[in-house]
């Protein structure tokens, strides 16, 4: 894991504050550690500079694998491996393959798509989750500094002159 | 920019273009069989798809009322404007029944009630017999009549009490408390008659054939078709500078049902054709070997534009923001449709109007064996056919920019009408 970080971090009663302190923040360019909040906010990817996931083109790659997956497979199951007549049809029935098609593409892409996600997240088993405050889950909108990047004094004015109601320190 | 008004040029275009589908009608109709099939199959096919989006129109804004939905609040003036064509729908659609019940054409097998009337006879169907209870020309006129007018009577109800609630700014909100009552109660009818009127017009050119999916899966056709249709007025209008408040929020929601609906109908295609390969029962492979072996161009290319080409292109994010990209498809989607009607229609009329040309028995299966071969309005959309469908198009666009005109293109007082302005996807 990596080393504890000093963290400094203001809660903010309202979206509409927050996202007025995240675009003070980059006005002042103050390195912002993290945004917390108990919604997605409408809006604040972008203002934050957040560029976008690149997970659905690892999705889409899943996906063509599992494509690929269930139709060579069973073209060869059916035509070399083990061909047995259904009801009259060729060996090599395209109709027939495209349901089981379909659902290995969507399962492929599912758990291709979740393994991948857990895994930039460094998300599994045994992962302690380090939180800043209860209320950030519930109804607390948080914005957070690393007192390396950004001094207490900096942060603490800051907080106040954007109007946060509790300004904390924590070590994560 | 609240108000449209249709300019000069733009009637005029709207006029050539109808004058354009009544030359192709006319030519279509000079160089026909003695059944005049040809004219008929196309005029049957431009009614019933526009008509259709209108239909498809009225009910998604019956949903939307429904649903509680909000985000179409800033552009639901489109919608209720294209449910105005029902009107002129209505009237094609009565031409083509009335003509029906006096037999002055013959797309549908079944209009040949010598076929199930002497049970003795030697050409008795005893399959169009055990129909002839739905399939009749009393009810084919009298079910347009009634189902046509009920829709028609709802879309003008519905668009009524959201003009009028323009000028009623009270905090009640009285019109769109009445507008739920009739939304609600459209649901149920649109659901039901569309899936009859679905049957005979178009089902029942195949007369002996029938599919249970099919009432869905045409209906799925109308209703991407309105989609698109949507985004290319809503562009198109964007670009006259109109529509200010509608941005790529809106463009995007559009997008995502082009794009669902897209892969909907597809998933009823393949419903529809993988039952009926599957159980390999002659009466209703028929149906798809006849448009397979003959029609390959009509019956792949159906699949390639209305299903691989919107569901790879608009499969990214950005693509149903870009106007560029997201136009592009809704082109395609209209144009994809109206080809999907087409290879509904047509084989199954070509091959009534031969057995009827050329009698019954073996001569008439001969006959119809015999224009299997390419044959342009029949096999693939000629220009006549194209010429038509712009005739009908300029018809629709006139009728609805016209219903544009006549009202804000921004409802106010719309309860969700904020909701609507703020719209974030």
């Amino acid at each position: 894991m990596a080393a504890h970080k000093e963290v400094v971090f203001g809660l903010y009663d309202d979206e509409v504050d927050l996202m007025n302190a995240v675009k003070k923040a980059k006005a002042d360019h103050l390195e912002i550690m993290d945004v917390y909040s108990p919604f997605p906010v409408h809006g604040l990817d972008p203002i934050l500079g957040l560029s976008e996931s690149r997970l659905h083109i690892a999705g889409f790659v899943y996906g063509m694998l599992g494509t690929l997956t269930a139709f060579l497979g069973m073209t060869w199951i059916f035509t070399k491996d083990w061909p047995i007549v259904f009801g009259g049809k060729p060996y090599w029935s395209v109709p027939a393959f495209i349901p089981i098609t379909f659902e290995l593409t969507v399962l492929f892409a599912s758990i291709g798509m979740v393994v991948s996600f857990y895994t930039v997240c460094g998300l599994g088993p045994g992962v302690t989750n380090p939180y800043l405050d209860n209320r950030i889950t519930d109804d607390k909108f948080c914005i957070a500094f690393d007192q390396n990047d950004v001094s207490h004094g900096q942060a603490e004015s800051f907080f106040q002159s954007t109007g946060a109601s509790a300004v904390k320190t924590k070590t994560i | 920019m609240n108000q449209y008004t249709i300019s000069g040029k733009q009637r005029i275009i709207f006029l050539a273009m109808i004058a354009i589908g009544v030359v192709s009608m006319a030519f279509t109709w000079m160089g026909d069989d003695e059944l005049h099939t040809r004219f008929w199959t196309n005029f049957l096919h431009n009614s019933v798809f526009f008509t259709g989006i209108a239909l498809m129109a009225t009910f998604f804004i019956a949903v939307c009322i429904t649903a509680w939905s909000g985000w179409h609040a800033v552009f639901k003036r489109i919608w209720e404007a294209f449910s105005m064509f029902l009107i002129p729908g209505f009237l094609l659609m009565m031409i083509i029944a009335l003509c029906t019940y006096f037999d002055i054409h013959h797309l549908y097998h079944w209009t040949d009630t010598s076929l199930y009337d002497d049970p003795t006879s030697d050409n008795y169907d005893a399959i169009l017999a055990s129909k002839a209870g739905f399939l009749n020309k009393n009810w084919y006129l009298f079910g347009t009549l009634i189902i046509v007018g009920l829709w028609v009577f709802f879309a003008v109800k519905l668009r009524g009490l959201s003009v009028s609630e323009d000028a009623d700014p009270g905090e009640d909100f009285k019109n769109h408390r009445t507008q739920r009552i009739y939304a609600a109660a459209f649901l149920p009818i649109a659901g039901f008659t569309s899936a009859a009127i679905i049957w005979q017009w178009i089902m029942s050119i195949d007369s002996h054939w029938y599919s249970t999916m099919f009432a869905w899966y045409t209906g799925a056709s109308w209703f991407v078709s309105m989609i698109a249709m949507t985004i290319m007025v809503l562009i198109y209008l964007k670009g006259k500078g109109y529509y200010e408040q509608v941005t790529g929020e809106h463009i995007h929601d559009l997008g995502k049902f082009l794009f669902a609906f897209s892969i909907f109908w597809t998933y009823l295609w393949f419903s529809q054709f993988m039952l009926i390969w599957y159980a390999n029962i002659g009466e209703e492979t028929i149906y798809f070997r006849l448009r397979r072996d003959h029609y390959p161009v009509l019956f792949y290319g159906n699949l390639v534009m209305n299903f691989v080409l919107p569901f790879l292109i608009l499969m990214r994010n950005d693509t149903k923001r870009k106007y560029g990209s997201v136009l592009f498809v809704a082109a395609l989607v209209v144009f994809g449709h109206w080809w999907d009607f087409f290879q509904m229609i047509k084989p199954g009329a070509l091959h009534t109007a031969h057995e009827v040309i050329g009698g019954h028995g073996d001569h008439g299966a001969e006959a119809a064996h015999h224009v299997m071969e390419f044959t342009s309005g029949f096999t693939l959309p000629g220009f006549l056919e194209i010429g038509t469908a712009i005739g009908f198009m300029g018809l629709f666009l006139f009728v609805i920019y016209g219903a544009l005109g006549r009202a804000a293109l921004v409802a106010k007082n719309d309860p969700y009408l904020e909701e609507s302005l703020h719209h974030h996807v």
